[in-house]
């Protein structure tokens, strides 16, 4: 067993652990998912180091590292040919800065889960069940067991929301689910159909290799998803740009994307703390992430000729999204849209197709993960204490939390793109990759770049004014003095969770090869597949 | 026909050893009518004890049949694997609902149920041996009266008794027509084979109105026995009303017998270029859609979970007539599937009657906040319900993989729109299944109840074997290797 399986089971072993201790032990929970959590952490920062950053991945397996291959279901069905599934992971630059990520906001989730009261065992239980899930869709490189770990994380996330949520929790576990999964059940069609598309040369039978489903070597000429000789078409629509449609649809309900994000707000605001920290920080990178694993490496054709498009739905997201924002008068919810609207920045950097946009989509989605991670838990912290976010119930909270309101101005600045920060980085490249793509003839016009600097303007103005309303000018909060005594500044815990998140934002935003080092090969490796289809 | 009586004679005793495991339930099923008549009264349970003793010993003549492949009594009785497999979780599958009643129903027991399980595990068996038409109608009858007598036979309220009566009217119509069907083909071709050469050619050269009425009322009486759509509506009410031990029997036994028969007369009849194939398979197409719409979007909005779970059956039958559609030499997975679709409906079942025996209850609502005092049963529950939307790491996962692959390499195949749409509508009827199954869940964890009075369960052997149940359903569903690979073999 490798590096990497231990990374994806040790969490699985911690809740049977979790389970198998009487409730007597109650209170050792919590310590177990921190223990483990912890070597989580490490494991990865060691495999981080380990990492080769000269080879690329993508699309050749000699260039995945930590890599595991084992035959898990080999089936003869008869004229359909045999069943091959690997229990095959791997990671390269894409996936591996996604995985530090992962397990640094899984240590962030079960720091602001520390109070939880409501049946603890079987809350820590399911957090350490997504947390396996997590991990194993960054490091899946077979598409069947993709699936499996994608269709088992939302199971753990339904009853994180829907036992430990808000008042309409109920609701938004369901639409969370429902959307989710109506995204994956047509994905399952399509992986089907790339099954019985792509051959593996070495044993001749169909295959859920995702490595060998991106080369176009591997296909079966006149196959459903075949690359030449394909005659296939659909309603008129041919079959493999349906495939790339349904499968980005996927991906893209996760990021979420205007106007398939509506699920978003409703599942933020009702989840816990830790669980929108997961969602946020995690759970959304999970469709960007997709969209570069699956979505342009597999379809590498179809991504070129839709690209204009993709940029587009990016700038739409990004710009919705920030005016929404604008207009919430919830804090979390705010906070929400304004993951719509910086999610919206990587896919228009993914959709640029040039290094510096695809570069800059990957950093955002690290520098979102542990920002947005940061700032629910800011939210966290006031409605711990007053079960209350109504941005217009609190004033001057300076005053009374000053140390709460210097945190919470780094994060905005910090979130804002303010240079210096990791945000800045991130949209910064993007905006350069789409102002380039025009003279690099791929298809994303200027305006589109001048549409995402909007974007960032508006970012500016709602952070900006949140701050101003919430924590400047005189004192004044609608709960009254009860509220000025329960509104204590941050304690030991907090501060502990926070400053990480803080600091490595700003670390990112001066010293951001830490990042981009480990990312280049790859995405180089992304861009020359996609490049003979431009 | 001059066919000497010793020659037949000589047949039917050469026939015989293909037909051990049925003499053998034929022995079982007056051993234990006398064993109800008189041994009952003074030695508790004994019938009980014959009727697992008869299953364990057909279990075994039938593993001696594993890999025999012949026919017998002048072609009238097939033994394949086919049959065989399908044979073998019939009974196993019996056994658990023998359990079932035993444990369930010992006060008002008298020993009969059993002799008419018997019986219909008997009909079950010639409906899966057979491509005689005749012999398939009677399969079909003895399932029906024996389901008839199960649905009322332990009817103490109204409701149970109204459910049997009407089970019963639309199961002698549908019968009637079945038979007027036959009657029809028979006197179209002159044969009651359906995999003769004779009949094919019949149906060929007939004309095609009259091919069209004749096919259609034999598929109404295999219809009833399956519950598709349109020939469901009687399942949901004899579903409620039934006690819940019958209810898991019809869900489960009585349509393996009937799909295997349906597999067998489906690859046969569509196998041609002509009229009465494209007709075969056209309403395969429409009822297999049908049949998934109408049983999750009616579900959506049952109250009672029996109901909703005969709704969800429908959809499942629906699945089903997928995996026949895609059906051709290969029958791991449609056989993957019945597995799969018993192991979760038995499990579903035994759940559902243990919270009946403590609530006093089959309405969802009645689950509300009970989650948190019965978590294991309640998580067992949910896994199962998982299975049954199908997802992973599930066995409902890995048999809605395998037939979605079986029907998209006939699409890539045919190219033909419809069978797109066949998949989009099994992929998509997933998602609205979700609302349903998860609403156990949802009762059961997210809602809470001001504290109730819980009855304690009499009998906890039931319990365990749910939680086996449920254990097979994820192993099998990490590992569908173990059980396909044992098909294969």
């Amino acid at each position: 067993m490798g590096a990497l399986s231990i990374l994806i089971f040790l969490p699985l072993f911690a809740a049977f652990l979790i389970l198998a201790l009487p409730t007597s032990l109650k209170g050792s929970y919590k310590y177990i998912a921190l223990t483990f959590t912890v070597f989580q952490l490490a494991l990865s920062i060691y495999m981080y180091q380990q990492f080769d950053p000269t080879l690329s991945g993508i699309n050749t397996i000699e260039g995945y590292q930590f890599v595991e291959q084992l035959p898990w279901i080999r089936l003869d069905l008869g004229r359909i040919g045999k069943l091959e599934i690997d229990y095959f992971v791997g990671i390269d630059g894409v996936s591996l800065p996604l995985i530090v990520l992962s397990t640094l906001v899984m240590l962030m989730s079960i720091g602001a889960s520390w109070h939880v009261e409501k049946s603890t065992k079987g809350y820590f239980a399911l957090l350490m069940i997504l947390n396996m899930a997590v991990m194993g869709i960054f490091a899946a490189l077979d598409f069947f067991l993709f699936y499996v770990f994608y269709e088992v994380m939302l199971l753990p996330l339904y009853f994180l929301i829907g036992i430990w949520g808000g008042a309409r929790r109920e609701y938004a576990a369901m639409k969370f689910f429902i959307y989710t999964l109506l995204g994956s059940v047509l994905m399952l069609l399509v992986i089907v159909g790339l099954y019985f598309s792509v051959v593996n040369p070495a044993s001749g039978a169909h295959t859920f290799n995702m490595i060998l489903m991106m080369n176009p070597g591997n296909y079966v000429d006149g196959s459903f998803f075949g690359f030449i000789g394909n005659y296939h078409e659909v309603f008129g629509v041919p079959s493999r740009l349906i495939g790339f449609i349904v499968l980005f649809f996927a991906f893209a309900i996760k990021v979420p994307i205007v106007p398939l994000h509506t699920w978003l707000p409703d599942a933020h605001v009702e989840a816990p703390t830790p669980v929108s920290i997961i969602l946020a920080g995690i759970l959304l990178k999970i469709g960007g992430y997709g969209i570069i694993r699956v979505c342009y490496s597999i379809f590498p054709d179809i991504a070129a000729d839709t690209n204009w498009w993709l940029a587009l739905i990016g700038v739409i997201s990004i710009l919705y999204g920030a005016l929404n924002a604008l207009a919430q008068k919830d804090l979390k919810r705010m906070i929400a849209y304004s993951s719509v609207s910086h999610m919206g920045f990587v896919l228009l950097g993914i959709a640029s197709l040039t290094a510096e946009g695809v570069s800059g989509a990957m950093f955002q989605m690290i520098s979102h993960g542990f920002l947005s991670a940061a700032l629910f838990f800011l939210v966290g912290v006031l409605y711990d204490r007053v079960h209350d976010r109504y941005i217009y119930n609190f004033r001057g909270l300076a005053t009374i939390m000053p140390t709460y309101t210097v945190y919470v101005a780094i994060a905005f600045f910090a979130s804002l793109g303010l240079p210096g920060f990791s945000a800045f980085i991130g949209e910064a490249f993007v905006i350069i990759g789409a102002f380039n793509a025009e003279s690099m003839l791929t298809g994303v016009p200027r305006w589109m770049a001048v549409g995402g600097s909007i974007g960032i303007l508006l970012s500016a103005a709602y952070f900006l004014w949140t701050l101003q309303r919430m924590f400047f000018g005189q004192t004044r909060l609608q709960g009254g003095e009860k509220w000025r005594v329960a509104l204590t500044d941050l304690d030991t815990r907090e501060k502990i969770v926070l400053l990480p998140a803080l600091a490595l934002a700003l670390l990112l935003g001066i010293v951001p090869s830490l990042i981009f080092h480990h990312l280049n090969a790859s995405i180089l490796q992304l861009l020359n597949t996609i490049k003979p289809y431009l | 026909m001059n066919v000497s009586i010793t020659d037949i004679l000589d047949q039917i005793i050469a026939s015989l050893p293909l037909f051990r495991p049925e003499l053998l339930l034929i022995v079982g099923f007056i051993a234990s009518i006398c064993s109800a008549l008189f041994v009952e009264k003074r030695l508790k349970n004994f019938t009980s004890g014959v009727y697992l003793s008869t299953i364990v010993l057909s279990i075994y003549f039938l593993c001696a049949q594993l890999t025999t492949s012949a026919t017998g009594f002048s072609g009238m009785w097939i033994v394949d694997k086919l049959s065989t497999y399908a044979r073998l979780i019939i009974a196993f599958a019996a056994a658990i609902i023998g359990l079932f009643i035993q444990q369930r129903h010992k006060q008002d027991n008298n020993g009969d149920v059993y002799s008419v399980l018997l019986a219909a595990i008997l009909g079950m068996n010639v409906l899966c041996n057979s491509s005689n038409w005749m012999l398939a109608f009677i399969g079909i009858e003895m399932v029906s009266i024996a389901s008839y007598v199960l649905v009322g036979y332990f009817s103490k309220q109204k409701k149970q008794a109204e459910a049997a009566m009407k089970y019963a009217l639309f199961g002698s119509v549908c019968a009637a027509i079945m038979l007027y069907g036959l009657s029809l083909i028979y006197g179209l071709t002159g044969s009651l084979d359906f995999q003769s050469p004779q009949q094919l050619q019949g149906l060929m050269v007939a004309p095609e109105p009259i091919v069209t009425i004749a096919l259609l009322f034999v598929f109404v009486g295999i219809g009833f026995k399956l519950s598709f759509v349109p020939f469901h509506v009687w399942s949901p009410d004899v579903y409620e009303g039934a006690p819940t031990a019958i209810t898991a029997f019809l869900s489960t036994i009585p349509k393996i017998g009937a799909l295997i028969l349906f597999t067998r007369l489906y690859t046969v009849w569509s196998s041609t270029a002509f009229y009465f194939s494209d007709l075969t398979s056209g309403f395969l197409l429409f009822v297999s859609i049908a049949s998934m719409l109408v049983g999750n979007l009616a579900a959506l909005r049952q109250k009672d979970i029996k109901r909703l779970m005969a709704y969800s059956s429908i959809g499942h039958t629906g699945f089903l007539l997928m995996a026949v559609f895609a059906y051709q030499d290969a029958f791991q997975y449609l056989l993957f599937y019945i597995v799969a679709y018993v192991l979760m409906n038995l499990a579903t079942f035994i759940f559902i009657d243990a919270l009946e025996e403590r609530t006093g209850s089959t309405a969802l609502s009645s689950y509300a906040g009970l989650g948190r005092k019965m978590p294991v049963l309640f998580t067992a529950f949910t896994l199962v319900a998982v299975s049954l939307i199908g997802l992973p790491p599930t066995m409902g996962f890995m048999g809605k993989l395998m037939i979605f692959s079986a029907v998209f390499d006939t699409y890539q195949m045919a190219d033909e729109g419809i069978v797109l749409l066949l998949l989009v509508v099994g992929a998509l009827t997933a998602v609205i299944s979700l609302f349903y199954y998860f609403r156990i869940p949802f009762y059961a964890f997210l809602r809470n109840t001001e504290s109730l009075q819980i009855g304690v369960a009499k009998s906890q052997i039931l319990l365990w074997v749910g939680y086996l149940l449920t254990a097979f359903v994820i192993l099998l569903g990490l590992f569908p290797g173990l059980l396909l690979n044992l098909i294969t073999a």
